[in-house]
């Protein structure tokens, strides 16, 4: 066992932790945050994105000894039901959910962009979705989504 | 009054899902659960010659390693109980599940499955429907099915085909064929079995088919109907691939074996395996029409790869035949529709459920037909379309709205050119 400590949503963390540990166990087996989804194992589907230091991540594909030190948001730690991130109300009212399952990894994914460019071009909104797999909606709703996330976020 | 139509509806769960607070069945844990692995078959076709899994039980940490005499009764399937629960003697694909094993942690029941002994004595297998539908290939299924391994053959036949072909002035003869797909939900499939306070089996899943996972558990566990639970948790995509049953009924068996909640997670590379698939057709097609463009006969085969296991292919190869003709009205026909048993994975619904596969044959067949006499794409449809009062090639009177014609002129300028004949 190894010692961690990390900051998740927020909050610091120190707990002990296998060396071989990956970081998507850390968060939900040991943390409780299941809303980060486990969809291959292999870095494929995206469903596991969480935001490490500013930038996406696949925590599968990441060790828990890997974040030592380091500042993690999960879906846990972006909007509630009173105040949603404006990336979570389009996706609502766009209808770019459906099994839900790759969401959580797709709101972050778009929140990370947004967080670095209020003002992205479809291009660069593709780019930036590219690491999402969604097997329901055909991504056309998801891509609408960012959009108008965009448009409220840069008040265009 | 109020319309729903042209207003704007938001997905009931849309918001516990955006928040990732919707709980899916990986994400439910009870105190004190071990957790569930299924050792699966690596050969499509074999028999058990021997099984031993004394090292598996004596590894620490392990609560149960459970082979097919542990279930009171060994079989389930949607339409047909053809699939055990766990393989007693004959594995009939690869995939299959031979032994439970349950510990009190995910790494230990996988290393268990790892000390257990198996010896197979290989059988031939049958990759090739048509080589599995001949006469004297040797039979899957003799106990639940009989000595042939078509499981399924629909005719369909309408008008006089002799009197069709007499009429065709032009006609097309053509050989197709589909693949295997998996859904791939983005879910792997995952359980949390129980036996609660009241004594019942509680089973919290992902299924598109709850109450019939409820007559399975009872069924292959020998307990009654009432005494089992099966709760829908947050479904994580599944287009088919859900319904027929997966690790509840194992999941179940373990609980209920070690009276312990049991926990299981597929990975993807499991959920590959233990699901079904669409199923491959090869489709031959031969359809005719006259100088005018008007289809008067079509004969068709097509033949359906079941897999290992019955599942709904009956019902998809049916589907398949009353679709063969697509939405156009042919006056005379004969459509011959299997489902063939080999050992390639079984395979169950998905999206279309048989629908979709002949598409690609009957589509197919009116762009040849069209370049074959010289006719646009978009007229030889609009010649032969269904329209309200147009009889099925089954005989369906459509009595209702058919709005395929309007729908065809709208998108046929995103599809075809001006003049695009060729």
């Amino acid at each position: 066992m190894v010692e961690l400590e990390l900051t998740v949503n927020e909050k610091t963390y120190k707990l002990e932790i296998e060396p071989d540990e990956r970081l998507i166990d850390v968060l939900r087996r040991r943390l409780g945050f299941t809303g980060t989804k486990e969809g291959c194992g292999e870095g494929e589907c995206g469903a596991c994105t969480v935001i490490l230091d500013g930038r996406t991540v696949n925590s599968c594909l990441v060790l828990g000894v890997q974040a030592h030190g380091r500042k993690i948001i999960t879906i846990e730690g972006v909007g509630d039901r009173r105040r949603p991130h404006p990336v979570q109300r389009a996706f609502v009212e766009e209808g770019a959910v459906q099994c839900g399952y790759c969401t959580p990894g797709m709101v972050l994914s778009a929140k990370a962009l947004l967080d670095k460019n209020s003002d992205p071009s479809p291009q660069e909104i593709g780019v930036a979705m590219s690491g999402n797999l969604c097997r329901c909606t055909g991504y056309d709703k998801i891509l609408r989504a960012v959009q108008r996330a965009a448009r409220e976020v840069s008040g265009k | 009054m109020t319309s729903v139509i042209g207003s704007r509806a938001v997905r009931e769960d849309a918001w516990g899902k955006v928040f990732g607070q919707a709980k899916y069945p990986a994400d439910v844990n009870l105190p004190g659960q071990i957790y569930g692995v299924v050792l699966r078959s690596p050969h499509p076709h074999a028999r058990i010659r021997r099984l031993d899994v004394r090292k598996a039980r004596e590894l620490t940490g392990v609560a149960a390693v459970l082979t097919a005499s542990d279930v009171p009764h060994n079989s389930h399937g949607v339409l047909f109980r053809d699939q055990p629960v766990l393989v007693s003697e004959r594995i009939r694909m690869v995939g299959d599940p031979l032994v439970a094993v349950a510990a009190e942690s995910p790494e230990t029941a996988r290393e268990a499955a790892r000390l257990v002994e198996i010896e197979y004595e290989l059988l031939p297998a049958l990759f090739n429907p048509e080589e599995a539908m001949r006469p004297g290939a040797p039979a899957l299924h003799p106990e639940v099915h009989g000595e042939s391994n078509v499981l399924y053959h629909l005719p369909v036949v309408k008008g006089d085909l002799a009197k069709g072909w007499a009429s065709a002035d032009v006609v097309v003869e053509q050989d197709y064929s589909t693949q295997m797909v998996d859904h791939a939900f983005l879910q792997p499939e995952a359980v949390l079995a129980q036996v609660d306070e009241r004594g019942h089996l509680v089973v919290q899943a992902a299924t598109q088919y709850p109450h019939y996972d409820r007559g399975e558990i009872a069924h292959a566990l020998g307990i009654k109907v009432s005494r089992v639970q099966v709760k829908t948790l947050s479904v994580g995509g599944s287009f088919g691939g859900r319904e027929d049953i997966s690790l509840q009924l194992v999941a179940a068996l373990l609980a209920y074996r070690t009276l312990r909640p049991v926990k299981m997670e597929n990975s993807r590379e499991e959920s590959f395996y233990s699901h079904c698939k669409r199923h491959p057709m090869t489709m031959h097609y031969k359809t005719g029409a006259t100088r005018e463009g008007k289809l008067v006969a079509m004969e068709a085969r097509i033949v359906g790869d079941a897999g290992a296991y019955a599942s709904w292919s009956p019902n998809i190869l049916r589907k398949a035949a009353i679709h063969a003709t697509g939405p156009y009205e042919i006056p005379n026909l004969r459509v011959d529709s299997y489902a063939v048993f080999t050992n390639n994975p079984w395979t169950g619904a998905m999206r279309g459920f048989g629908a979709a596969q002949p598409v690609l044959a009957y589509e197919s067949q009116m762009e040849l037909l069209a370049k074959k006499l010289k006719i646009s794409p978009v007229e030889i449809r609009l010649r032969n379309m269904f329209r309200t009062g147009s009889t099925t090639a089954t005989g369906q009177a459509l009595t209702g709205s058919v709005g395929l014609e309007e729908c065809l002129q709208k998108v046929a300028p995103f599809l075809w050119k001006e003049g695009d004949r060729e």
